[in-house]
């Protein structure tokens, strides 16, 4: 695969990896397989028609002569003369054929009547017939010899006279001897210096039925090679022909039904995106191709078309919600700054009172979260807290916390005691609660003249309380049912005396239950470790401070689930004799 | 979380397993308002649940005062962190704990 994509590339890289060229590619590989293989089939079986014609043709002609020698000519007679001779020769004289006085002991038997008509007729025959040479021998089957009786080649190089002999294989001289008389009778084999040669031979026999010789012909195949090599030239040459027009004519095709309707397609998606980017929308680039193949490619183009359609359908939905989504997002934008109003977020609160200090804050979750908190003074001794987290999270949490935060507020004004404020705020909220909607909340009253703390607990967390010259603990004080949960629920609420100096932290579950990166939480024991840190400033804000930077390090990077939500008070006696009593 | 339902007559059984929080208390409430029609009584098995939060005390809630009409509803096996936020919340006094 290429390293960039197609429509990076540009001239010769381009036309390396187009469609056209693999088509053109697969196409000359196809027929070239093909054309050798035909080729191979081809040639075998020309050379072996024409090796049988030449079979044919030289087998033929040694009948023919073969014929004609018995019926005319005792050419037996000739070979006797022959053959006694040569049978009578030593090894070392036999061992001289080729030579001037081996050829002058059988030099009389050519002034033989009988020889000479034989050696006419094989002269005819020869120039008749498309055969290279045509004779009269004898197989010497003792020695491996054949013995030239009568040859008309008359050439000093190729020609032998009676008598001279070569060496013959033996399975050739047996094949020739053990002839049944069907079929041709020949032999192939490779005979340096005439190369490769067929012999086909016809036995001449004696009255009594004995083969007295043969008359046998020669063929060279360098014919048939040539021939081959013609062959394989004017089709190799055929086929390349072949093959290039053909894969030139599937390149036009390929061009016309596939190339063209891509770079189409391809050339419309460019324009479709370039539209897109200058913000045309509604575009009919695809519905306008019309690509008629009927084909893959045909219907690539249409499904393209549907596609751009359903697109520019998906995109108008898609900004008519996003729109709708940005809308609810700043809504919920806004409901969380009024949320953050709602609470009193001004400190001190009450600059010109010594006997109380106080600080809260509230974190809220990425949503619009239902915690809150919330500190008023009801007359001019008794300051009103509270703290909360309302089930659920979002719009409705919302809406509820401030429905309750009124609801407290109101009734704690009215003068009623913490238990009283519950009970009557809990059966206001199950009034009319129908998504079961509850919230836990710590209520108190804590009288500034004397240091008496009333509060009542509706399933909210337990306070933490650090009376002076001591540690934050928790403080396990009576429980009750959660708000809004039954409409019957008994609020009972308890009492305790704050020496001057007495601190107070109340909070919401998202502080023991903030997690880190593990799923690990924050808890009660490290919330109290970071309360009872050695400290130099020792006010209510510094309090929530440590506190807040210890559920920072100990979370990390997790994202905040819940709302973190602190109140700390400090009662600090009539006169503001109490607090600086940090641990150091 | 998951939640294995059993059906014993008209005792509805789920057991619960897992973090019973805002993301998976609408998967409870799902189930209870398709299986409890039928059920008289209804007992949920916390043995091998982890963590409950208030969105979870929302269903538990729900299922009990849907119950409070029939023989009612029965929280077991549940673990000494669930049994914190029952007490802390006053869940405990409400309703039937084994």
């Amino acid at each position: 695969m290429p390293e960039k994509s197609v429509r990076e590339m540009g001239g010769w890289e381009l036309f390396h990896y187009s469609l056209k060229t693999k088509v053109f590619r697969a196409t000359l590989m196809g027929a070239l397989v093909l054309g050798l293989v035909a080729m191979a089939v081809g040639l075998s079986s020309y050379t072996m028609s024409m090796i049988d014609r030449y079979i044919g043709e030289s087998f033929g002609l040694a009948k023919s002569t073969a014929v004609i020698a018995e019926r005319w000519i005792s050419e037996d007679v000739i070979a006797h003369m022959v053959m006694d001779i040569y049978n009578g020769l030593t090894p070392e004289e036999r061992a001289q054929t080729g030579t001037p006085e081996y050829r002058e002991r059988f030099a009389h038997v050519m002034n033989e009547k009988a020889f000479k008509y034989l050696k006419a007729i094989l002269k005819d025959m020869l120039e008749t017939g498309d055969v290279d040479d045509i004779y009269f021998g004898i197989f010497d089957r003792e020695r491996q010899a054949l013995v030239y009786i009568c040859d008309p080649d008359e050439s000093e190089k190729t020609g032998f006279w009676p008598g001279e002999w070569e060496t013959v294989e033996k399975t050739e001289i047996e094949r020739f001897y053990s002839w049944d008389g069907k079929g041709k009778l020949y032999d192939i084999s490779n005979m340096p210096p005439y190369g490769w040669m067929c012999t086909s031979g016809v036995p001449l026999r004696d009255e009594e039925g004995g083969i007295t010789g043969f008359i046998l012909a020669d063929v060279t195949l360098t014919n048939v090679a040539h021939g081959m090599r013609r062959f394989v030239l004017v089709y190799v040459l055929a086929l390349l022909a072949t093959i290039i027009l053909v894969g030139w004519l599937m390149v036009r095709r390929m061009k016309r039904m596939l190339v063209q309707p891509i770079n189409a397609i391809a050339d419309t998606a460019k324009k479709y995106v370039e539209d897109r980017r200058r913000g045309i929308t509604a575009t009919d680039h695809f519905s306008r191709l019309s690509i008629r193949t009927g084909d893959e490619v045909e219907n690539l183009s249409l499904v393209m078309a549907e596609m751009e359609r359903d697109l520019t359908d998906y995109e108008e939905y898609l900004t008519q919600v996003t729109a709708e989504k940005e809308r609810i997002e700043t809504e919920l934008d806004l409901a969380r700054r009024i949320q953050a109003d709602m609470l009193p977020s001004v400190f001190p609160p009450f600059p010109d009172r010594s006997d109380v200090d106080i600080y809260a804050s509230m974190t809220p979750a990425k949503e619009v979260g239902g915690d809150f908190y919330d500190f008023f003074l009801i007359d001019e001794d008794h300051l009103g807290l509270t703290i909360a987290d309302i089930s659920g999270k979002g719009i409705p949490a919302a809406l509820f916390m401030m429905t309750c935060k009124t609801l407290v507020q109101n009734n704690a004004t009215a003068g009623f005691g913490p238990s009283e404020v519950l009970s009557a705020v809990n059966r206001q909220i199950c009034q009319n609660n129908r998504e079961q909607m509850f919230v836990t909340m710590w209520f108190g009253i804590l009288d500034l003249q004397t240091g008496r703390l009333v509060a009542a607990n509706a399933g909210h967390e337990f306070p933490a309380l650090k009376k002076p010259g001591q540690r934050f603990e928790i403080y396990k004080d009576k429980h009750c049912f959660v708000l809004g949960g039954m409409d019957n629920t008994v609020y009972k609420e308890y009492e305790m005396q704050l020496e001057p100096g007495t601190k107070l932290f109340v909070y919401t579950d998202g502080v023991p239950e903030a997690t880190d990166k593990r799923d690990q939480a924050f808890g009660t024991e490290r919330m109290l470790a970071a309360l009872n840190e050695p400290c130099q400033d020792d006010k209510c804000q510094a309090v929530l401070e440590r506190v807040q930077l210890a559920i920072a390090r100990f979370v990390g990077s997790a994202p905040q689930f819940d709302d973190i939500t602190m109140l700390c008070v400090e009662y600090k006696g009539p006169n503001g004799e109490g607090g600086g009593s940090c641990r150091r | 979380m998951t939640i294995t339902k059993k059906q014993t007559g008209s005792t509805l059984e789920l057991a619960l397993a897992g973090r019973l929080d805002t993301m998976t208390a609408p998967e409870l409430e799902a189930a209870l308002s398709k299986d409890m029609g039928g059920a008289d009584s209804l007992i949920l098995d916390f043995s091998k649940l982890d963590y409950i939060s208030s969105a979870g005390l929302r269903v538990l809630l729900s299922a009990h005062k849907a119950m409070l009409g029939k023989n009612g509803m029965k929280v077991v096996h549940v673990n000494d962190i669930v049994q914190e936020v029952f007490e802390v919340t006053g869940f405990s006094d409400i309703l039937t704990i084994e």
